[in-house]
């Protein structure tokens, strides 16, 4: 378990670099928005998961807060990709 | 974690309570969130050109500093939840090593944060500079006074280990604590990649 708390740790982190590089050398295109949407959720999951211990808890107590970011990312996407 | 790696538990870990206000921060957090995106997607040139002004290396350091402190907090956890009764002083002088780093590395969120918001001020720009800046000062700020009350709950919870306070009986009030600081890490956590990078 110990490990398993330091691997989140380094992905987290090592996502945050990914995302600040991306920022910081104007790679920001559609396709990297995506990228970045995708990996701000893996990295908020595995805070819930991980952290918050939430994936030792069974039924809707585990799968509200997924559920409010699930909604909240795809609406971002929405507003993001959504034609003018 | 501890025992309940083996078996699912029916309540979130922590006092219940604490997950109420957790919902409630969900959702209120979730409403800015939404509301930034739509705005910028009706201002979008004048979004993108204000984001230009923003400090995306502070931001950027503030995500390591609260995933970090994160760690460290689920660290404190885990030495309280490992212990063993004949041992409580060792475990709760080990949490308390964890909390202070923790603690440590809140502080620097505050004091970065407050020189990135005198930085902005200095340059002139305010709440009522545009939209964008209105969300941003308004998500910032709320977000900086979210780490303000976590770093008092961490502050009370590193007292209470430094007296031996918690048992292997009695820990929800680390378990809550620690709840509500993970929240503020995961909310900046959306929060830095919507603010200062997506354009």
């Amino acid at each position: 378990m110990t490990k398993t708390l330091e691997i989140v740790w380094i992905i987290l982190v090592g996502l945050t670099i990914f995302a600040y590089l991306l920022g910081h050398l104007h790679y920001i295109n559609s396709f990297f928005v995506a990228i970045l949407l995708v990996t701000t959720f893996i990295k908020v999951q595995l805070v819930l998961d991980y952290f918050m211990e939430l994936k030792n808890v069974t039924g809707k107590y585990r799968w509200i807060p997924s559920i409010w970011l699930s909604i909240v990312m795809s609406l971002i996407a929405v507003a993001y990709y959504l034609p003018a | 974690m501890h025992n309940a790696a083996l078996k699912k538990e029916p309540y979130p870990p922590g006092d219940f309570g604490i997950w109420i206000i957790i919902y409630v921060e969900l959702i209120t957090f979730g409403l800015f969130f939404i509301g930034y995106a739509f705005s910028r997607r009706a201002n979008l040139e004048m979004f993108n050109h204000s984001q230009l002004m923003l400090e995306t290396t502070s931001g950027f350091i503030n995500t390591l500093l609260l995933v970090t402190s994160s760690y460290f907090v689920v660290k404190a956890v885990t030495s309280i939840q490992n212990m063993t009764d004949n041992r409580r002083e060792e475990f709760n002088k080990k949490a308390s090593k964890w909390l202070f780093l923790a603690m440590i590395f809140s502080a620097g969120f505050l004091v970065n944060k407050i020189f990135e918001f005198s930085h902005m001020f200095g340059e002139g720009l305010t709440l009522s500079t545009n939209k964008f800046f209105m969300f941003y000062f308004m998500l910032t700020g709320f977000h900086f006074m979210h780490v303000l009350l976590g770093s008092i709950i961490l502050f009370n919870i590193f007292q209470k280990t430094r007296i031996y306070g918690y048992t292997i009986e009695d820990h929800k009030g680390i378990v809550s604590g620690a709840a509500y600081w993970h929240m503020v890490d995961f909310l900046w956590i959306i929060l830095f990649p919507l603010v200062y990078i997506i354009r």
